[in-house]
C-alpha cells in the first residue's frame, strides 16, 4: 500500500513533464477532443491501473475525453474481428504483433506512427527488439506497453527431491530430468489445454528450435511455393517433440480437460513440479505454496543438432496501434506517451504485476528478482519467437490450435496434423492469389 | 366524426406497428441478409464482396468439420427427444399421479426447475469443474461407489466432451419441460381420468390411453422446441470446451461463429447460417402441416 | 373386497417405492451440484483440492465480499437493467398486438399472426454478423440498446402467441361492452384486457426474465464495453481473473444466482397457474 501510494505521488509530479510532445495550450483549447481507447485487460487489477491513467491525463489536459473500453483476452479475438467489418475502429487498440497486426496494416486499418516516434522524448524508451516487433517494412506501426515470454518455471522443493538444483542445460538434461521426477512419482510438468491458444506456445517455440528460420518465416507468411508450403519435415518433429510430452507421461493426464488457469491454480498450489509459464503471470506467485516452495525458471532448453534457432525466446510484446480514422493523432500518441512514460511505467507494473515494455519502468521497487531476470533474459535473447496463432493467417492458426488439442488426446499424428495445416494454408494462398 | 372513422380503422394497424418493426429489423431482414452474405466470399477487412454464388455451399458439402458439426447437433437432437420429451412427459404423468404426495411433488417440481433458470455462464463454468478428472464431483463419484474404471477426462476426451455437454443440457433444461408438461396434463378433464379407472385400467393404461392423447399438441411444441435448441446450440458448447478438444464438440453453431469470428469468413459462416435456418423451417413446417391436417 | 383392496396396496407399494426413489435420485442429481457449489465456495483453495466432497473444516465467509469485490455488482446492476426493460416492453407490446388481434377484424390479420408465428423459427444464433451490422448502422451498437432491442424482438412472438391464446378466452362481450361507452382502443385495453389477462402476462413476463437475465450471445457480441455487461458474459471474465481462486470464483457463482433463485421461488405459483390458464390449445 504505502509503495503505491508514494508511487502515485510521483506519478502526479511526474504528469506534467512526461506527458511532453503534445501542450495542450495550443492544440486543444479551440475543441474538445474524444478518443475511443480498447484494450484487453478488463480483469479489475489490471483495468484501475488504465482507469486511473486515463483520469491523470484528462486531468492535465482539459477538453480531452477518453472514452475506455476493455474485453479479456480471449473474446477480444472475435471483438477485434467485428469491429474492422463495422468500420468503427477505436482511435486506439490493441492488436498482438506478428502477422495478426500486419493483415490491419494491409487493409490500412493501422497508422503509420513513425514520424512521431522519431520525436527526442520518445528515444530510448523501447528495447530495440521490443521495438522490432512493431516495425513492418522499416516502419513503425505501434507502441508496446509491456513485454512477455515464456519460460518454464519451476518449484525448487520438488525439483530437490530429485537431487537438481540447477535447471538443465539442453534438451537431452531436461528430458533426463522430467524421467527422473516422474520416476520419483512427482508429476513434471502441469499443463492445460482446453483453451486451445495454450498448445501454441509450446509448438511454435519447438518449430522455432527445429524448423531453418527462413523457410519458418516464409511458411507463416505464405510466401512459400505451393509444392513446399509447410513441408519441412521439422514441423513433423517439432509437433512428435510436443507430443512426447504427453506419451512419456511427462505432462499431467489430460491436458484437455484443464484450462491453463486450472492448471496453475494446481501448479501453485505446490502439487506439479513445472510449468510453462508468461513472464506477465509471475506476479501471482508470491503468496502461493509455490512461492512458499522455492521457485526459478529457465527457457524452453535447446535442442541439439535442431536445424532451427536455438537463442530465440518465445514471446512478444503487448501494446497499441493508432487508426488511421483517427481525428487527433497528436492527441493519442501524446496519450501513449503518457501511457508507456516511465513513472506510468513503474505504476503499471506495481498494479498489475506485469512488466512494463518502458526501460528503467521495472525495478526492485515494483517487481521480484524473478520478474527483473526474466526482463533480462528478453534483453539478452538474439530474438523472439511470436505467438503461433497470432503470426500465422486465422484459418491456419486454427488448424494448428485443432492440431494442438489433436496431439494431447489419443486419435492425433504429428504428420495427420501437418497435413491439416498444410490443406489450410494452400486455401488460404490460393484464395490470397 | 370522419376522423374518428379513419383513426379507428388505422388503430389496429397503429397498435402492430411496433411489434412488426421489432420482428422485420431484428429477425427477418437479418435472415434476408444471411442468404445474401452467404452467396458472396469476403471478409471483415476485404473492400469488396466476391459474388461466389453457391460456392460457399458448394465447399460446405466438401467440409469434413461441417458434417462432423451437423452430427453433433443431430446427436444433440436425440438425446434431447429421448431425455427432454419423452422422459420429462413420463416425469410430469408420475408428478401428477398423486403417487407421491402434493407437497411432495411440488417440491420435486420446484427442485427439477431449478438448473433451467441459472444464468449459462455460471452452469458452464460450475459443470467444467465438476467434470474435472479427479478433483471433480463426477470423477470422484464414481471412485466412490468403486466404479472407478468409468472416470474420465470428461471434456478433454474427443469421445466424450460432446456426450457430456449435451447430458449439462439435460440437466438443465428436463425439469422445464416437465412442467410444461404437468401444465398439458392439468388441462385434461378430471372426467377422462375417472372414467378409465372405473374401467379397472392400471396406471400405465391410463397414461398411454388418457394422458398422451390429451397432451399431444404440447408434445409437439416440445418436440419442435426442443429440435429447435439442438439445431441452432451454441453458448452452452462455447462456455464449456469452445468446440474443442481438436473440434470435438464443435455443431454448427459454433462452428459458425467460428468461422465468422475467428477465422474471419463472414460468407462461409452466412452460409451455415442459411442451413440451420433451412433445418428449422423444414421443421417448423413439418409441424404446421401436421397440425393443419389433424384440426378439422 | 377387503382382500382385493389390500393386495391391491401390496402391488402398489413397490412401483411407489420405485417412483419414490427414482424421483428422489433426480432431486439429488439437480441439487446436489448447487450444494457442492455453496459448500466449496466457503472453503480454502488447498481444502478444495484436497477433499471436495467434505463439509468445510473452516468456515470462510469472507470469500463472498471477495467476490462481490470484483466487480459483481456492476453486472448484476447491468442485468437487472436489462432484464427489466426487456421484459416490460415485451409484455406490453406483446399484450398490445395480442389484444389487437384477437379484438379487432381487420384486413391483414392472418398475414400479422402468420409473421409472429414464423419468428419463432428464427433462430438468432444463425443472424449475429447481419445483426451486428444492423446495429452499428442504428448507431446501437456498444450500449444497452443492442442487447435490449433484439431480446425484445425475439421474445415477441412466443408472448403474443401465449397472450393471444389467453385472451380468446376473455368473453368478446367485455371488449364490445367497453367500446360502447365510448372507449377507445388503448383505453379497452388498458382497462378491460390488460388487468382479467394477469395470470398470463405473468407467465409470459417470467419465462421472459429467465430468456433475458440468461442471454448471452448478443451481450458477447453487440457489446465489447465491459462495464455495460450483464452477469452473463461478465462471469466470463470473472471466470478468467479468478482461475487461481476456486472457492472465491464458486462464491461469486452463488452471487450471481441468488436474485434470480429468490424470484423465482416467490413467483412460482403464479408461474404456474399463469402457464395452466394460458395452456396453449
Amino acid at each position: 500500500m504505502k509503495r503505491r501510494d508514494f508511487n502515485r505521488a510521483a506519478v502526479a509530479a511526474g504528469t506534467a513533464i512526461a506527458a511532453g510532445g503534445w501542450q495542450p495550450g495550443r492544440a486543444a483549447a479551440a475543441e474538445p477532443v474524444t478518443l475511443s481507447f480498447l484494450h484487453k485487460w478488463p480483469e479489475p487489477n489490471n483495468i484501475r491501473f488504465f482507469r486511473e491513467a486515463v483520469d491523470a491525463f484528462q486531468k492535465a489536459h482539459p477538453g480531452v475525453t477518453i472514452n475506455m473500453e476493455a474485453v479479456a483476452d480471449n473474446p477480444y479475438k472475435a471483438k477485434i474481428r467485428v469491429i474492422m467489418a463495422s468500420g468503427q475502429i477505436p482511435d486506439i487498440y490493441f492488436t498482438w504483433v506478428g502477422e495478426y497486426t500486419r493483415q490491419f496494416i494491409r487493409a490500412g486499418r493501422v497508422l503509420d506512427i513513425t514520424h512521431y516516434m522519431a520525436a527526442p522524448e520518445w528515444q530510448g524508451r523501447f528495447l530495440p527488439a521490443t521495438l522490432d516487433a512493431y516495425k513492418t517494412d522499416g516502419k513503425i506501426y505501434g507502441v508496446p506497453v509491456e513485454v512477455d515470454a515464456k519460460f518454464m518455471v519451476y518449484n525448487k522443493k520438488l525439483f530437490a527431491k530429485v537431487g537438481a538444483t540447477e535447471p538443465p542445460k539442453d534438451w537431452p538434461a531436461f528430458t533426463a530430468l522430467l524421467d527422473k521426477l516422474k520416476g520419483a512419482g512427482v508429476v513434471p510438468i502441469a499443463y492445460g489445454s482446453q483453451l486451445a491458444w495454450a498448445t501454441v506456445h509450446y509448438i511454435g517455440d519447438l518449430i522455432a528450435k527445429l524448423v531453418p528460420p527462413e523457410t519458418r518465416v516464409a511458411d507463416y507468411t505464405l510466401k512459400t511455393p505451393a509444392n513446399k508450403l509447410f513441408t519441412d519435415p521439422g514441423y513433423v518433429d517439432a509437433l512428435g517433440h510436443y507430443q512426447a510430452f504427453l506419451t512419456h507421461g511427462w505432462f499431467n493426464a489430460s491436458p484437455n480437460a484443464l484450462t491453463h488457469a486450472a492448471a496453475r491454480a494446481s501448479f501453485y498450489a505446490g502439487r506439479e513440479a513445472m510449468m510453462y509459464q508468461e513472464l506477465v503471470e509471475f506476479g501471482g506467485v508470491p503468496g502461493t505454496k509455490l512461492g512458499a516452495d522455492g521457485w526459478g525458471f529457465f527457457p524452453m532448453p535447446a535442442i541439439p543438432h535442431g536445424r532451427g534457432r536455438q537463442d530465440l525466446l518465445t514471446g512478444a510484446p503487448d501494446g497499441f496501434v493508432v487508426a488511421p480514422t483517427c481525428k487527433h493523432p497528436d492527441v493519442a500518441m501524446a496519450f501513449l506517451n503518457f501511457l508507456t512514460s516511465q513513472p506510468q511505467g513503474a505504476l503499471f507494473t506495481t498494479d498489475t504485476g506485469r512488466p512494463s515494455a518502458t526501460i528503467g519502468a521495472v525495478t526492485s521497487a515494483n517487481a521480484s528478482a524473478a520478474t527483473l531476470r526474466g526482463i533480462e533474459d528478453i534483453k539478452h535473447a538474439k530474438g523472439m519467437v511470436l505467438w503461433l496463432d497470432t503470426d500465422v493467417e486465422s484459418r491456419v492458426a486454427s488448424a494448428f490450435l485443432a492440431g494442438g488439442q489433436a496431439l494431447m488426446g489419443t486419435g492425433g499424428t504429428p504428420a495427420g496434423v501437418m497435413a491439416k495445416v498444410r490443406a489450410a494454408a494452400l486455401q488460404v494462398q490460393k484464395e490470397q492469389g | 366524426m370522419r376522423r374518428r372513422a379513419i383513426i379507428a380503422r388505422l388503430a389496429p394497424y397503429l397498435a402492430l406497428v411496433p411489434v412488426l418493426l421489432f420482428l422485420a429489423v431484428f429477425l427477418y431482414i437479418p435472415v434476408v441478409l444471411d442468404f445474401a452474405y452467404s452467396a458472396h466470399a469476403w471478409n471483415s477487412l476485404s473492400p469488396t464482396w466476391r459474388f461466389v454464388g453457391f460456392g460457399n455451399f458448394r465447399e460446405l458439402l466438401h467440409d469434413p468439420l461441417f458434417w462432423q458439426s451437423l452430427r453433433g447437433n443431430v446427436l444433440y437432437a436425440v438425446v434431447s427427444l429421448i431425455v427432454q420429451v419423452a422422459l420429462a412427459l413420463v416425469l410430469a404423468a408420475v408428478l401428477e399421479s398423486g403417487v407421491v404426495g402434493i407437497r411432495l411433488s411440488a417440491f420435486f417440481r420446484v427442485s427439477y426447475f431449478i438448473p433451467s433458470i441459472m444464468p449459462i455462464t455460471v452452469i458452464g463454468l460450475l459443470w467444467q469443474i465438476l467434470y474435472q478428472p479427479d478433483v471433480g464431483l463426477i470423477d470422484q463419484a464414481l471412485h466412490a461407489v468403486g466404479l472407478a474404471a468409468l472416470a474420465h477426462a470428461w471434456l478433454g476426451e474427443e469421445a466424450t466432451a460432446l456426450p457430456a455437454i449435451v447430458a449439462v443440457s439435460q440437466w438443465q433444461w428436463f425439469g422445464y419441460i416437465t412442467v410444461l408438461f404437468i401444465v398439458a396434463i392439468r388441462a385434461i378433464p378430471r372426467e377422462l381420468y375417472e372414467a378409465a379407472a372405473i374401467d379397472g385400467a392400471r396406471a400405465w393404461r391410463s397414461f398411454w390411453h388418457v394422458t398422451v392423447p390429451g397432451v399431444t399438441e404440447t408434445t409437439v411444441l416440445m418436440a419442435l422446441i426442443t429440435i429447435f435448441g439442438a439445431v441452432k446450440v451454441f453458448d452452452i458448447v462455447w462456455v464449456m470446451t469452445g468446440g474443442g478438444p481438436n473440434n470435438a464438440s464443435q455443431v454448427l453453431g459454433s462452428y459458425m461463429y467460428r468461422s465468422a469470428f475467428r477465422d474471419d469468413r463472414v460468407g462461409y459462416a452466412a452460409a451455415i447460417a442459411v442451413v440451420m435456418f433451412m433445418i428449422c423451417s423444414v421443421v417448423g413446417a413439418a409441424q404446421l402441416y401436421w397440425s393443419r391436417r389433424r384440426a378439422p | 373386497m377387503m382382500r382385493r383392496r389390500s393386495r391391491l396396496a401390496l402391488r402398489l407399494a413397490p412401483a411407489k417405492l420405485g417412483a419414490l426413489t427414482i424421483l428422489t435420485i433426480l432431486a439429488v442429481v439437480t441439487i446436489y451440484p448447487l450444494a457442492w457449489l455453496l459448500l466449496n465456495s466457503l472453503k480454502s483453495s488447498d481444502a478444495l483440492f484436497e477433499r471436495s466432497w467434505a463439509l468445510p473444516t473452516t468456515w470462510l465467509w469472507h470469500n463472498y465480499p471477495e467476490a462481490w469485490r470484483y466487480g459483481l455488482g456492476r453486472f448484476m446492476a447491468n442485468s437487472v437493467l436489462i432484464t427489466g426493460v426487456s421484459v416490460v416492453a415485451i409484455v406490453l407490446l406483446g399484450a398490445l398486438a395480442a389484444f389487437v388481434l384477437v379484438t379487432r377484424r381487420f384486413r391483414g390479420r392472418g398475414l400479422v399472426t402468420a409473421i409472429v408465428l414464423g419468428g419463432l423459427i428464427v433462430p438468432p444464433e444463425v443472424s449475429l454478423f447481419p445483426l451486428f451490422k444492423i446495429m452499428v448502422l442504428l448507431g446501437i451498437y456498444n450500449t444497452y440498446l443492442a442487447m435490449i432491442a433484439p431480446d425484445i424482438a425475439y421474445g415477441l412472438p412466443f408472448t403474443v402467441l401465449l397472450l393471444r391464446a389467453y385472451m380468446t378466452q376473455i368473453p368478446p362481450e367485455m371488449a364490445e361492452a367497453a367500446t360502447m361507452d365510448g372507449a377507445g382502443l388503448l383505453r379497452c385495453f388498458w382497462h378491460v384486457y390488460l388487468p382479467l389477462a394477469r395470470p398470463a402476462l405473468a407467465a409470459a413476463a417470467m419465462v421472459q426474465a429467465m430468456r433475458v437475465w440468461n442471454e448471452f450471445v448478443f451481450a458477447l457480441t453487440f457489446v465489447s464495453n465491459d462495464a455495460l455487461h450483464p452477469l452473463t458474459v461478465g462471469l466470463t471474465t470473472f471466470g478468467d481473473s479468478l482461475n487461481t481462486n476456486w472457492p472465491v470464483l464458486l462464491a461469486g457463482l452463488v452471487i450471481s444466482i441468488v436474485p434470480i433463485l429468490v424470484v423465482f421461488l416467490l413467483m412460482q405459483r403464479q408461474f404456474m397457474r399463469g402457464l395452466t390458464a394460458g395452456a396453449l390449445k
